[in-house]
């Protein structure tokens, strides 16, 4: 996939700012995290720019992990009730759809991504859904049409439902439930399609063309083609990177959470809001807009699974 | 005759006698003090020194509730002279090397661990980027982990550079022997250290003020090396403080709250990890130069055991020198290859936790049995970066005193050394270090995890 045809392909260019505000019981003495905002460049983003903003503002430093996702280490010792972090630039987006011809799921096996992206990871146990998994894929021993009776399946069986699952929930849990959001019918198909040995990961960003939270989705390695897309939340394979903002990648959600980390407090975290708009316009967002989608977001109370304290270490010894 | 050896074991290179059984030359006078009591003495003496222990209050804090006296075997560890010139310049080197890559590091320029490792280390601290400590020095004291696979070919397994503990346990354990065993010790030329004056000529380095004053700063009683805390603190002359005691004061130092007046502190040998959650704003008024901090912050981004697989390459770099010491054969779990590795020949490697300590989470596989393989596996294929994998060392083996039968037992041993580095940049590596023993049949050292100490000397 190549980063420096921007300009020359079939692209749309969008405006994109994502915000979240942490509410803690008390005041946090330091808060050290992780933020995985930035867009990714290549697999039809080109020429992103990136802004991100926190408040209060602490000191970071960028690096890129080992999925290639540009990771911001931000830690904040000014103590601190409330902390915002926000994000927002320009970036363009493919518009072409994207295909590919059917291969045996064998073909894959010998790939490096194989070792990555279709083993155990902290939320998705594959072998916890062997038995769904060859039921669903019906014994299909090819690529595009496992990964299309899988997103199928979870499209149409796993409820759309927010407030029962939580950022920690697990794919065997999310079955169990049989409803969730974005997260957890990726974690389910992720589990589904690794369970047949299909390599895949959990993609994380935001949802092109209209206001809300953040949004998730899968995708499968194809040995032409790459990395495909595979919406399970939305119903819709292969769709065009002009779908989404994509800011991260990774195993699962505990590999591409835009916002994790721990914090010192003697009280705990209380409440989160968190809002994201991708418009297909040239527009210039600040943080004071951020601020102000915020005042409107959806708020989730108490979501510590994010940000929990650090375990007390003793002294070593 | 008494202190015979139980048994002779075949499997361990033992420091105390060859694989014949034979004692090794250089504990023959201790071996012949040893046998010169008669059992009921040795035994009367035995406890007597055990309850100089406990008088003595010299403790190790487990958990909550869970005191316990610090278990020590009496008969001393013997260290060669020429062995121990090649661990102190091993020591000395290593400690300048990471002191170097610790300015590199923060001063923006270090390219010898790869970012995601480093960037994800829990002790690195990015707000202390562009910040340079009293004298450029980071580490202070610094504690490093040895274990002696034979014929004086000594390996590192670790750094430890926040908050080295165990110095006391050195001082003390040496210090009983001599008085409760002076016989022991009758026939050796056992080198000499000063780690009162190094570490008060250290304090003093690192300010401008000629007469500084220096406090150390514990999390109290109830931490698990209070016992240390207050040993230090009387042993060094210096207030002891807990965090209520200190306050930063409107022109940004660090004020000691006394009877009297309030003592302005220039150097704060720091016993605890968390600064600001004992003292609020200590991080930023050391920050503004305000205060020097032994050791310094952000220093645990090179102690952390990932990082560890770099130290050879920050040697050769920062020093141009080829290392001392070699070190453990180190796997990175994010490397793909390494990892395939790894999951392939699992059940000869050592996995731990890279933010572990005290040998908790610590899975010697050969010693574990074949079902914690699968269980482990699972644990590095969900968090590759929260593990490192290590080869097994088959390291030495001491003889322990067990006063019940008046026999000697081989027990696994390793040698934690600390070292001082002044602001001038000198190292005074102190000889011998704390000999932790595992217990029967274990190779976790770590008295966290129950294992005694020894005293050691290095003889001429």
């Amino acid at each position: 996939m190549q980063t420096n045809m921007g300009s020359s392909v079939n692209a749309v260019a969008v405006s994109y700012i994502y915000a979240v505000r942490y509410g803690y019981s008390d005041a946090v003495i330091h808060n050290d995290n992780q933020l995985r905002i930035f867009p990714r460049v290549g697999e039809g983003q080109f020429e992103p720019t990136a802004e991100i903003w926190s408040v209060p503002s602490g000191r970071g430093v960028d690096y890129n992990d080992r999925f290639g996702n540009r990771v911001r280490r931000l830690r904040v010792i000014e103590p601190h009730s409330t902390f915002v972090v926000a994000a927002a630039g320009r970036v363009r987006l493919s518009n072409e759809a994207p295909s590919a011809v059917d291969v045996p799921i064998a073909d894959l096996q010998s790939l490096p991504e194989s070792f990555e992206y279709a083993s155990i990871s902290p939320l998705v146990d594959p072998d916890s859904l062997t038995d769904l998994a060859h039921e669903v894929g019906a014994g299909d021993q090819f690529l595009v049409s496992a990964v299309t009776s899988i997103t199928e399946w979870v499209f149409g069986n796993i409820l759309y439902r927010r407030g029962t699952t939580s950022v920690a929930t697990t794919a065997r849990e999310v079955l169990s439930a049989g409803e969730g959001v974005c997260q957890d019918k990726t974690h389910l198909a992720l589990g589904l399609l690794r369970a047949l040995k299909i390599p895949c990961r959990y993609a994380s960003g935001l949802l092109t063309g209209q206001r809300g939270e953040t949004h998730s989705w899968v995708e499968f390695y194809h040995p032409v083609a790459g990395w495909l897309g595979a919406d399970p939340t939305r119903g819709i394979l292969f769709p065009p990177a002009r779908d989404y903002v994509k800011f991260s990648v990774g195993r699962d959600y505990t590999d591409v959470s835009p916002v994790s980390g721990s914090f010192l407090s003697t009280g705990g975290a209380q409440d989160v809001a968190a809002i994201a708009e991708v418009r297909f316009e040239d527009t210039t967002f600040s943080l004071g807009d951020a601020l102000d989608l915020l005042e409107g977001a959806y708020v989730v109370q108490s979501e510590v699974s994010t940000l929990s304290p650090p375990t007390e270490r003793p002294e070593r010894h | 005759m008494t202190a015979a050896a139980n048994t002779v074991t075949e499997d361990f290179y033992n420091e105390w006698h060859d694989y014949e059984g034979n004692l090794r030359s250089h504990y023959m006078p201790l071996s012949a003090a040893l046998t010169s009591f008669n059992q009921g003495d040795l035994a009367a003496r035995w406890r007597e020194a055990r309850k100089q222990v406990n008088l003595d209050a010299m403790t190790f804090y487990l958990e909550p509730g869970a005191y316990r006296n610090m278990p020590t075997d009496f008969v001393p560890r013997i260290i060669p002279f020429e062995h121990w010139q090649s661990i102190a310049a091993g020591v000395s080197q290593r400690l300048r090397a990471i002191n170097r890559f610790l300015a590199e590091l923060y001063g923006g320029a270090q390219d010898v661990v790869p970012d995601e490792v480093i960037y994800t280390s829990h002790h690195f601290y990015p707000e202390f980027q562009g910040f340079v400590p009293p004298r450029n020095v980071f580490v202070h004291i610094y504690g490093i982990d040895l274990v002696h696979m034979g014929g004086g070919r000594y390996l590192v397994l670790e750094d430890n550079l926040r908050i080295p503990s165990g110095i006391s346990y050195q001082l003390k354990s040496v210090g009983l022997t001599s008085q409760l065993f002076p016989e022991f010790g009758r026939s050796y030329d056992i080198l000499p250290y000063d780690i009162r004056d190094a570490y008060l000529s250290m304090f003093r380095s690192l300010t401008d003020n000629p007469d500084p004053v220096c406090a150390l700063l514990t999390d109290g009683k109830y931490g698990s090396a209070f016992f240390e805390h207050r040993f230090l603190s009387d042993f060094l002359g210096i207030p002891l403080v807990e965090g209520t005691d200190l306050y930063i004061g409107p022109d940004g130092c660090v004020y000691a709250r006394t009877l009297d007046v309030d003592l302005r502190i220039d150097v704060i040998y720091r016993r605890v990890e968390d600064l600001d959650l004992f003292v609020p704003g200590l991080s930023e008024a050391y920050l503004n130069g305000k205060v020097a901090l032994v050791n310094g912050m952000g220093t645990g981004a090179a102690d952390d055991k990932l990082v560890f697989l770099w130290v050879p390459q920050m040697i050769e770099k920062y020093l141009g020198e080829v290392p001392v010491l070699e070190q453990a054969r180190s796997y990175n779990l994010a490397d793909l290859d390494d990892r395939r590795y790894v999951l392939e020949n699992l059940q000869d490697l050592v996995v731990k936790s890279r933010q572990g300590y005290g040998g908790l989470d610590v899975f010697v596989m050969p010693d574990l049995g074949e079902g914690y393989k699968a269980q482990v596996a699972d644990r590095i294929l969900q968090n590759p970066l929260m593990f490192i994998a290590q080869e097994t060392l088959d390291f030495s083996q001491h003889m322990v005193f067990n006063e019940q039968d008046l026999l000697l037992n081989p027990h696994h041993i390793d040698l934690r050394v600390f070292a001082v580095q002044g602001g001038d940049g000198t190292v005074t590596v102190f000889p011998g270090g704390l000999t932790r023993v595992a217990q029967s049949g274990s190779r976790i050292t770590n008295n966290s995890s129950g294992g005694l100490c020894k005293p050691t000397w290095v003889v001429r």
